[in-house]
């Protein structure tokens, strides 16, 4: 599959790949990019739309997720395609989250061309910010990357430590790690027309590569397994006296939903007035009761959020990543999407043909659901 | 005596259950076993719908959390959907929320759907019958004890 490959210069993998991406600006080959950038104190990088290449200073191995780029994406695709075509570099979880939400008509790959590159693990935002270690974040996660070694994995994200994949499918081009040998190259992997039709004239070197293949199957494998494990142990979060507990620090925020890229409903049921109710109603629920908690419907909101969405869950950890409870909601969430899309047999982010199963139905399904 | 057999009724629990009914099938057949005066017993409250296919699974949840001790959602029989399909699309939801009771901690038998036509006043009331003694069997909802909810 891997035919091409980027030559790093001076050892230097996030410079060459942003003067690849420049070139990409540069040659009008792309109107616009979507890219991790540091902002301007340095002690962060965001995403940022960008046309003048004279400005870019693209970050795109920082070990960090602000916010999702599929949300982003569809912010800007969803009222009306882009006219133009708009390069979008994203990681692996977020392209999943894309392909979900132009299912969910929440975006358009109209004129986007995906840039997938190859995730080495994310760090919590604060971790990030203030990295305890003596090289900053992007240089860490390289090196240990480069010597093989696993010292970044104490940082990383608890979603990153269990990811489902972290080789992107369903991109246009990846750039790719997994195999390469980063002090010399980055792998350019062409997977569609429009990637093809992307690098047309740029400069890249071609190689016969062969280790891709192999370290992308240890990779999977070994997160598999990872994934695998967790899923064992965390899924007896489970019964409502444990789920309560799981809970108790919930300020009720739905920061959660707000960060998920898969909640996109403008007004969610739970910020509605739906559940509103009259004094006389708490009131008799305490006298019924004897007390309850409030505020009230937490659970419920949790476990509703879960119904409407955990078909569509691509692990990207993004909801505990902004819980100000530090609620570790991936323990709870994982095990669920795992048995919820099992069910189905869904996989979401996977292939843009399948329909997420709460559309479709057949009529010679399930009939026992509704007998004796 | 009179005072003891007061008593007894007292401590008998009583099943609570919140039914979702189809305006055009099920709703209707709830409807015909009042007017046939078909006993039933009189523990479910029953909520009209316009279609089976239109109950958010929320609205299955949010009853259960507030300690109903089971949810009856009742459809036109499969392919007499008044909307065509809202019944094909409820047994789906049905599947799904199953999982979520299972994290939930409730059992899948709280939460029955079934199809009754309008003409089935009997088996509506035979269904009640089933569901309301069904639910006696398991016991009231653990979740009324839970107040951290
Ligand atoms: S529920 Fe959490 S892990 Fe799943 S897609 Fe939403 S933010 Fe990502
Ligand atoms: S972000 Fe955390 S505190 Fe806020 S609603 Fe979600 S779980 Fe609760
Ligand atoms: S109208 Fe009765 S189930 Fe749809």
């Amino acid at each position: 599959m891997t035919d091409k490959i980027l030559k790093v210069k001076n050892g230097d993998v996030a410079g060459s790949v942003n003067e690849f991406l420049k070139e990409l600006l540069k040659s009008g080959k792309v109107h616009a990019l979507l890219v991790m950038q540091e902002v301007p104190s340095k002690k962060i990088s965001f995403p940022v739309l960008i046309s003048d290449p004279g400005q870019l200073n693209a970050n795109v191995f920082a070990p960090v997720l602000p916010v999702s780029t599929a949300s982003i994406v569809s912010k800007i695709t969803k009222f009306q395609a882009a006219e133009k075509l708009v390069g979008v570099v994203m990681h692996p979880c977020q392209i999943r989250a894309l392909v979900e939400l132009v299912k969910l008509n929440q975006a358009s790959l109209e004129n986007i061309v995906i840039i997938g590159v190859d995730c080495l693990g994310t760090f919590p935002l604060n971790i990030y910010t203030d990295f305890p270690e003596k090289k900053i974040p992007t240089q860490f996660i390289l090196d240990a990357f480069k010597n093989k070694s696993k010292e970044a994995e104490k940082y990383l994200r608890s979603a990153c430590l269990v990811c489902k994949d972290p080789v992107p499918v369903n991109a246009d081009i990846v750039l790719g790690l997994y195999g390469a040998d980063i002090g010399k190259e980055v792998f350019v992997e062409v997977c569609t027309d429009a990637g093809k039709k992307l690098l047309d004239g740029i400069k890249l070197d071609s190689k016969d590569v062969k280790g891709r293949e192999n370290a992308v199957k240890v990779v999977r494998e070994d997160k598999a397994n990872k994934r695998d494990e967790f899923v064992k142990k965390k899924s007896s979060l489970k019964g409502i006296k444990v789920l309560s507990e799981f809970f108790d620090k919930c300020v009720n925020c739905h920061n959660c939903m707000k960060a998920c890229p898969i909640c996109y409903c403008k007004e969610c049921l739970f910020d509605s007035s739906v559940f509103d109710a009259e004094a006389y109603k708490f009131l008799r629920k305490a006298e019924s009761k004897g007390l309850f908690k409030m505020p009230n419907d937490s659970i419920l909101f949790h476990l509703g959020r879960m119904n409407h969405m955990i078909l569509s869950c691509v692990e990207c950890g993004l909801c505990e990543q902004a819980c100000p409870s530090d609620i570790l909601l991936m323990d709870v969430f994982i095990p669920a999407a795992e048995s919820a899309q099992k069910e189905f047999d869904y996989h979401p982010g996977k292939d843009p043909e399948e329909k997420i199963p709460m559309v479709v139905y057949q009529e010679d399904e399930y009939v026992e659901v509704g007998e004796a | 005596m009179v005072e003891e057999k007061k008593e007894s009724k007292k401590n008998e629990f009583e099943p609570k259950i919140v039914g979702f009914l189809c305006n055009w099938c099920s709703y209707a057949g709830a409807d015909l076993a009042g007017t046939s005066r078909i006993q039933y017993p009189p523990n479910v409250r029953i909520i009209r719908v316009m279609c089976s296919g239109s109950v958010d699974s929320v609205y299955i949840l949010r009853a259960l959390l507030e300690g109903a001790d089971g949810v009856f959602v009742g459809g036109c029989h499969p392919g007499d959907c008044h909307y065509l399909d809202g019944n094909y699309k409820a047994r789906r939801r049905m599947v799904l929320l199953r999982d979520i009771l299972d994290t939930l901690g409730l059992e899948q038998e709280r939460v029955w759907i079934r199809w009754i036509s309008a003409s089935e006043g009997q088996q509506f009331a035979e269904t009640m019958r089933e569901m309301t003694e069904a639910i006696r069997k398991l016991g009231p909802t653990p979740i009324t004890k839970q107040w951290n909810i």
